[in-house]
């Protein structure tokens, strides 16, 4: 099997009911990508596809074929993505853990809203449960990415 | 570059048996083969201490003693550090610092980060400046007096010539090591005290950040594992054919604590896991539940051995007239989102241990005794207090906590690796299913509160009586009120630890806290009292805690006898917090409008992270209140993930407000006493708004808000 992840394209060895998030972790080493529940309810594991979120513990790697992955590896050589600024100037991680499921949820809302109002934001993050509590971060960061990507006039 | 390449472990032992926690001269010139050193080629590296290194190229690098879990201290103690070393923040680096004995126990617990480090660490950066400047005067050949250190180098005031501290590197090895340096007063700081960015930052924003579950060794393989559903029962039978026929399965076998499948990755560990029929012995802890722990402390009575606090004489105005009410709080899971995990490898009679751990003095303690004999592992348990050196046959490495909140506290998962490692005798990486993390928690102590109190004809409380009933129950938070109450009998009943109870943000602050200030309003009410007025009335001995209740009630625009205000108060930790919630109402639900919070923690290190405890305490404490329980039933937790332990989400998260009073007392705790205050600041608004008080944890919530009855 042929996967591309991060534009990068990777032959995988592995049962085709294997969920994405395990072959990532477990056999590409992309480990940034966070087993958190295992039945799609924290949100830990969230990878973009084609720009929209998707549980990557729930989802086999069967599923992605000829799909576009993005990982959090995958947005910034440097932290320069406008979400990874904004999560940087709001100093939103505590333990981090959780923090790559946020992000990469956040971007998928913003590729959708590049103006998301507070009820935007309750449902496109709901599902992504952070135990530190940077919820308060979460959502600033948010309003800041959107407000410099609206300045640059670009989609994240 | 000199060729040799001593053993900077070694070289902390010897510093600690000179001089114990001050600090001794070293140089490393080259550690090729200690992967704490930083390789960039060519960079000589100056060690004046176990805490900090500077290298020739400018950089700054703090090893930091303490667990980082989000709480902050890669970020606090090096700041601390940089305030007397007098160096730019952007220069400064930080490393876990080692398990060498120079560092003394190592446990990161009890919101003790700050409070260990403020001596330590402002002494090592102090000392060092010192050394530096005497450096410089050396090469210039001029009076010590007349060299300034600021902003990463010294400057000879009147020639106004410079020597960064990169270029001093070779010159301060020669030096003589002051014994102590004057530490800078608070109005000198420049850095402590503002928000200098969180050093974990960049790399938590990534996907590079390594937690335990991020480890990875050459030849690794994956382990999971079945713990009992019931307390402490053990396999009868394990019928693994189906495991075995599994594709990637590798092995199953037994340990001390439970069934391990071992695969070639982690999936096929938990497929296997899924597949695995066992027969269970359950023991003796099958009858075992809340409801029955709860019958159990019901039927218990004080007498004069359960009495621990005793002020005035309670008893002769405690009657039937008494005000009485009864809180029961139930155990609570920690569910770190990083569930428990550990790597290990036994190699050559190596044991090498990678843990996310809140104590890797414990953990050492762990691996030692799981990897012994199975004879003399009791003993060694007695014997774990006493920590005292570490031999070059186990290794503990910690790596990120991606979560902490006490559970890490607990060596466990550490224990069962080290046992597997030894028996495969391959690296091998541990990881719990979110299910087994959930059920095989050192939950928060079940408590029930039983209190009776006294009015006199003003309607101000005169008398007071609490009795603490618990398994594993601690009195802290509950046996020194901050209110001018005359007679005061606290009871403490423990029934001890039944089934695997632990340490829990806050600890017995959380459940105290709820029963003194939630009957505190029950009081209140009865005497026709504003609640914050009473507080602020009876608070003469509780100067700073009276300070942050007034700032609360200012902030958060506090009204008299309003319905929808709440308010508690709590010292811990070194600290004193008020919260005020306010509700709104929504159709047949109340919803919180905004939570406001102040902080005195004595000097603030970082605002920025102070405030960042405060947002996340109150989150936490948000979850407990109105969202999630653990619930024993047939000696069985009765939750199993997220779906049935909700988390607060985004969505019901009020939006917070945190505020920090200026003060110059010494630095305390801000990882845990954020938390102590919201449960009976969400439980008083609830009495407020509906005249009934909140008897039991959680109170009913749904998307909607909280359901009123």
């Amino acid at each position: 099997m042929r996967i591309k992840i991060n534009q990068t394209e990777y032959d995988i060895h592995v049962d085709s009911d294997t969920p994405l998030l395990w072959v990532l972790r477990d056999h590409l080493n992309l480990t940034g990508t966070k087993y958190g529940c295992g039945i799609g309810t924290c949100g830990s594991c969230t990878v973009l596809v084609d720009g929209n979120p998707v549980r990557s513990c729930i989802t086999p790697v069967s599923n992605f074929d000829g799909k576009e992955i993005i990982t959090i590896e995958g947005l910034s050589p440097d932290n320069s993505h406008p979400v990874q600024q904004a999560w940087e100037t709001l100093q939103v991680p505590q333990c981090g853990y959780c923090q790559s499921g946020q992000i990469l949820s956040a971007i998928a809302l913003l590729n959708k809203k590049i103006d998301p109002s507070d009820s935007d934001i309750d449902q496109a993050m709901s599902g992504v449960i952070c135990r530190c509590g940077t919820y308060p971060r979460i959502r600033k960061a948010i309003k800041q990415a959107a407000a410099s990507l609206r300045l640059i006039g670009e989609t994240p | 570059m000199k060729p040799f390449s001593p053993d900077r472990r070694k070289f902390l032992k010897l510093s600690a048996g000179v001089t114990g926690a001050s600090l001794v001269l070293g140089i490393n010139w080259s550690c090729s083969n200690d992967a704490n050193i930083d390789h960039t080629s060519g960079t000589d590296v100056f060690i004046p201490n176990a805490w900090l290194r500077i290298d020739t190229k400018g950089s700054v690098t703090v090893l930091v003693a303490e667990s980082e879990m989000g709480q902050g201290p890669f970020t606090l103690l090096p700041m601390m550090v940089a305030e007397e070393l007098e160096v730019d923040w952007h220069q400064v680096r930080v490393e876990r610092a080692p398990l060498t004995p120079v560092y003394g126990y190592q446990m990161t617990g009890g919101s003790s980060s700050i409070r260990k480090g403020w001596e330590t660490l402002r002494q090592a950066g102090a000392i060092t400046k010192e050394i530096l400047r005497q450096a410089a005067a050396l090469s210039w050949h001029v009076p010590v007096s007349e060299c300034r250190a600021e902003q990463g180098q010294i400057r000879h005031i009147p020639s106004d010539k410079t020597l960064t501290y990169a270029q001093l590197v070779p010159q301060a090895v020669g030096v003589q090591i002051p014994e102590t340096a004057l530490l800078k007063e608070p109005e000198e700081f420049h850095i402590i005290g503002t928000p200098a960015p969180r050093l974990d930052t960049p790399e938590k924003i990534n996907g590079k950040a390594r937690f335990g579950i991020d480890i990875k060794l050459p030849g690794m393989v994956y382990a999971t594992i079945t713990h009992c559903p019931v307390f402490g029962g053990k396999p009868k039978n394990i019928d693994a054919e189906k495991t075995r026929q599994i594709k990637g399965v590798l092995d199953v076998f037994s340990i001390d604590e439970g069934v391990v499948v071992l695969a070639k990755d982690t999936w096929t560990a938990f497929k296997g896991k899924a597949a695995l029929q066992i027969d269970w012995d359950f023991g003796d802890k099958q009858s075992l539940s809340s409801d029955s722990i709860i019958k159990t402390l019901e039927a218990l009575h004080i007498d004069e051995t359960t009495e621990i606090v005793k002020q005035g004489t309670p008893d002769n105005l405690l009657d039937e007239k008494s005000i009485k009410s009864r809180y029961t709080l139930p155990f609570q899971a920690h569910v770190t989102l990083e569930p428990m995990n550990c790597t290990a490898s036994y190699q050559d009679g190596k044991l090498r241990i990678w843990a996310p751990t809140q104590s890797p003095s414990e953990a050492y303690d762990a691996a030692r005794a799981a990897t012994q004999s199975k004879i003399t592992r009791a003993t060694n348990k007695i014997k774990s207090k006493l920590f005292d050196s570490v031999d070059d046959s186990i290794e503990i490495n910690t790596t990120l906590l991606g979560g902490g909140f006490g559970r890490r506290l607990e060596q466990d998962f550490v224990s069962e690796a080290a046992q597997i490692a030894q028996r495969i005798e391959k690296p091998v990486q541990l990881t719990w299913t979110r299910e087994e993390d959930i059920q095989h928690d050192f939950y928060q102590p079940l408590t029930l509160h039983e209190m009776r109190g006294t009015l006199d004809a003003r309607g101000l409380p005169v008398a007071w009586h609490h009795t603490i009933k618990g398994t594993n129950a601690k009195p802290e938070g509950a046996n020194i009120l901050p209110y001018d109450i005359p007679h005061i009998r606290v009871d403490l009943i423990d029934i001890g630890k039944i089934l695997p109870v632990g340490y829990w943000r806050s600890v017995q602050h959380a459940y105290n806290a709820f029963a003194v200030e939630h009957f505190f309003d029950e009081l209140a009410h009865a005497g026709n009292h504003d609640p914050l007025e009473l507080r602020l009335q009876l608070m003469s001995k509780a100067a700073r805690l009276k300070k942050t209740l007034e700032v609360a009630a200012d902030k958060a625009g506090w009204r008299h006898n309003s319905d929808l205000f709440g308010v508690a108060s709590h010292a811990g930790f070194g600290s004193y917090v008020s919260e005020i919630v306010q509700l709104k109402e929504q159709g047949n639900r109340l919803k919180i409008a905004k939570i406001t919070c102040v902080l005195d923690c004595g000097i603030v290190i970082n605002p920025d992270i102070a405030k960042a405890q405060m947002e996340g305490s109150i989150v936490f404490g948000l979850t407990a209140a109105l969202k999630s329980s653990i619930k024993i039933k047939d000696g069985q937790v009765q939750q199993s993930n997220y779906h049935n332990y909700p988390i607060l989400s985004m969505a019901e998260t009020p939006p917070i407000e945190v505020f920090i009073i200026d003060s110059n007392e010494n630095p305390e705790g801000i990882g845990e006493p954020g938390v102590p205050p919201l449960a009976p600041a969400i439980a008083n608004a609830l009495f407020a708004a509906t005249g009934k008080p909140v008897t039991d944890l959680p109170v009913p919530f749904d998307s909607q808000g909280i359901k009123v009855t």
